[in-house]
């Protein structure tokens, strides 16, 4: 076995390591939010059109630090961005907490001139996935940018392996698959996260739901809180 | 009988283990409350200020960090100085956050002569404002010395 498949199994192991150790605290959050609104039927295919689009973004990430050699300057670059995906989401998790425990409707927090065909209304209707499963693709491409420990870690790890690397390009596509592979070990935790929720027990008492609901905004403001510190 | 028990223990027992997963899922916020308490206690090297030492196996290990003050998601260099004995193998630092597993960032040490090994590193930067660290320094045949500190974001 090469040294370059080594690292994918490394990488991939690493992602289903971190995913149980780590992501269900961080990103569990994210995923209960997503998947408490969906239709059950829904939820399995949801939740891999989300994972699809983190994984997508990650591989970019992975491709420029690997064609770089520089994890601090790509970092650096995408800081401000990340910021305002840590904030946004936080503000996602926060309007579906209230619209979950049906407190106020996704209509309501846009106030008296709610208008249901507006493109916020809209925009909101479709993360929720009231109406588009596929929404959740272009979803996790952009909450791939969430600032993450882990993920550094990871693309440091993939700057590394791109310095050995003599070709531009062989880099970038080493540092894209070694990215790929840790994203992959990611799911099965967050999977799991998300089948719970799924669970029929669960969606048919309406107390826990009240509780997942207040849970989900205080993780939603903890989210927004941590990113404007960020 | 049992098969009759087990039916009924399901189902508080998969509500009792989902809430469990669910709760899992904020309880990060508890464990930064409560790692900013156990703060005073853990950190014991002042890294932003000066070198830290331990003695492991009767050897002093000194460890440091440049530039100065030590930031997140920067180049930094590590610098560890042993008095009284010397690794039997490539020695390296473990950089990770006490009760937060962060994935394996290893900084490689090379033998810069007279006890002297360094290696280039970074610290990345978590979004939960925790700012505690620890750097595991693995030295073949003499031991682990752990240093935890506080970095800046």
């Amino acid at each position: 076995m090469s040294s370059i498949e080594t690292l994918f199994l490394i990488f991939i192991s690493t992602g289903f390591a971190v995913g149980f150790g780590h992501c269900v605290g961080m990103c569990g959050p994210i995923v209960v939010s997503f998947s408490l609104h969906l239709e059950s039927k829904r939820v399995l295919i949801s939740n891999l059109l989300y994972h699809s689009g983190r994984i997508m973004t990650y591989a970019v990430l992975g491709g420029v630090v690997g064609i770089t050699g520089s994890f601090t300057r790509v970092t650096a670059g995408i800081a401000i961005l990340q910021k305002a995906v840590m904030i946004f989401t936080g503000l996602i998790i926060v309007v579906m907490g209230l619209s979950m425990g049906g407190w106020i409707s996704l209509g309501r927090i846009f106030g008296d001139h709610y208008n249901p065909g507006g493109i916020i209304t809209r925009g909101f209707g479709k993360m929720s996935g009231v109406r588009s499963t596929a929404a959740y693709l272009p979803l996790g491409l952009l909450l791939g940018l969430l600032p993450c420990g882990p993920v550094y870690t990871a693309l440091i790890a993939a700057a590394r392996a791109g310095m050995e690397i003599q070709t531009p390009f062989k880099a970038f596509l080493s540092g894209m698959g070694l990215m790929v592979s840790f994203g992959l070990g990611t799911i099965p935790s967050l999977l799991l996260v998300a089948g719970l929720t799924d669970m029929k027990w669960l969606r048919s008492r309406e107390v826990i739901y009240k509780i997942g609901s207040v849970l989900m905004i205080a993780v939603g403001i903890y989210f927004a809180i941590k990113g404007i510190q960020y | 009988m049992p098969n009759a028990f087990l039916a009924r223990m399901a189902r508080p027992a998969s509500m009792v283990m989902a809430w469990m997963v669910l709760f899992a899922a904020t309880a990060e916020t508890v464990s930064i409350q409560a790692a900013e308490t156990d703060r005073p206690v853990m950190v014991n090297c002042d890294v932003q200020n000066t070198a830290c030492r331990q003695e492991i196996s009767g050897t002093e290990v000194t460890f440091d960090i440049s530039p100065k003050p030590v930031k997140a998601m920067t180049d930094l260099r590590f610098r560890i100085t042993l008095t009284g004995g010397q690794p039997k193998a490539l020695s390296y630092i473990d950089l990770g956050m006490p009760g937060m597993k962060m994935g394996p960032n290893q900084v490689s040490l090379q033998n810069m002569g007279a006890g002297v090994y360094e290696g280039v590193g970074i610290i990345v930067r978590c979004p939960s404002g925790k700012r505690l660290w620890k750097a595991a320094v693995v030295l073949p045949g003499i031991g682990i010395a752990e240093f935890i500190f506080d970095v800046i974001y």
